[in-house]
């Protein structure tokens, strides 16, 4: 009788920690979209792991957040490839039911990129990265970008090689 | 000077940076005639990626992407300001034209390294202001001012040699030149507004 009711009450503690544990994964995955600034651009992710310090991304979202993209070598751009361990967790990837997750910053830390959190709205601000500026630090080669003009059409510095180039900003202020 | 050089092998980018963009530069590209590429900057990325801090700032680019020279003001003439001839030069205007017409042999080219050392280099607060400050420009542009601003000043804070940063702020508080912008203006003392131009003495 005892051991029976023992029994139950075990069930309903599994039953329990059934519900958090779903709870707490979808919590997890489901409910931090959040808002990535980079380059200019303002980018939406829907899927993040909840993690007040860190930035958790779905492998397949790194390239839209910065150009990154993971691979058995590691998180690469162009010819950079930061090394990460992807058959155990580790500060900069983990596994969580079987899906991977990407720690963006702590790929920044990495790297020196300066980023900054709105907490309240999930807003992640993210500045330059040193090593992809180092051809112009170092070497004086203009970044290109892109910009809208008036029409709103898309105009790349790079559109005009082959012609000199004057740039100059100005503001209304 | 566009009319008298643009075409086959020199173009003019503007880069308007106002985080109200067309709104703010509307009145400014209607009063210019010239067509040169006008390009709106909200977020000020040009000056991000080019170290600049303050506008106008003119960046040199030859025909294969190699920097011939940066973070120069580049008023073209004198700009009266006040009582007194303020800001402008009419020196940078003939340097343009002697690059444009000799190309690699203009006196005023740089070399890489030179131009790299004149590269602004960020101190790890001033690489913080820049996400900082477009955080505000987010805001902002959401429609939450008082947020924006906090940013922005947070930006200010951090990297105070920003003008950019500084003015863009003030000019949507205070307006064009107001108590803060010359307050900041005296508090320079000896220090430029503007990187003076160092060009070559004439041969």
């Amino acid at each position: 009788m005892r051991r029976e009711r023992m029994a139950s009450m075990r069930w309903v503690f599994v039953a329990f920690a059934a519900i958090a544990v779903g709870l707490s994964t979808s919590v997890d995955v489901f409910a931090d979209s959040v808002t990535v600034l980079y380059d200019d651009q303002v980018i939406e992710i829907e899927e993040t792991l909840s993690d007040p310090n860190d930035l958790w991304v779905l492998p397949e979202d790194l390239p839209r957040v910065n150009g990154f993209e993971l691979k058995p070598e590691g998180a690469c751009l162009l010819e950079l490839c930061v090394p990460v361990l992807q058959d155990r967790d580790s500060e900069m990837f983990v596994r969580r039911d079987g899906q991977g997750w990407f720690n963006v910053t702590a790929l920044s830390r990495k790297l020196q990129q300066a980023y900054r959190l709105d907490h309240e709205h999930k807003v992640w601000s993210f500045g330059e990265i040193p090593v992809v500026r180092r051809a112009f630090l170092n070497s004086a080669i203009a970044p290109d970008f892109e910009l809208p003009n008036r029409e709103g059409e898309l105009v790349r510095l790079s559109d005009f090689r082959g012609k000199k180039v004057l740039i100059v900003t100005w503001a209304s202020w | 000077m566009y009319e008298e050089l643009g075409g086959e092998n020199f173009e003019i980018i503007t880069v308007a940076q106002d985080t109200l963009g067309e709104e703010a530069t509307a009145e400014w590209h209607e009063k210019s005639p010239l067509t040169y590429t006008t390009l709106i900057d909200t977020a000020h990325r040009v000056s991000s990626l080019y170290n600049l801090v303050n506008v106008p700032s003119g960046v040199w680019v030859d025909e294969e992407g190699n920097i011939l020279r940066i973070d120069e003001g580049t008023y073209s003439e004198p700009i009266p300001f006040g009582n007194n001839v303020f800001v402008g030069t009419d020196d940078y205007r003939p340097a343009v034209r002697d690059w444009v017409m000799n190309g690699p042999k203009s006196r005023y080219v740089l070399t890489s390294n030179e131009v790299a050392a004149q590269i602004r280099r960020r101190t790890p607060d001033e690489a913080l202001a820049e996400p900082t400050f477009k955080l505000g420009v987010y805001f902002f542009r959401q429609g939450n001012e008082d947020l924006g601003r906090s940013y922005w000043e947070a930006a200010q804070a951090l990297f105070p040699d920003s003008w950019n940063f500084h003015r863009q702020d003030w000019n949507l508080t205070e307006g064009l030149g107001g108590p803060k912008y010359r307050e900041k203006r005296g508090d320079l003392g000896e220090k430029p507004y503007y990187k003076p131009f160092d060009f070559p003495e004439e041969p």
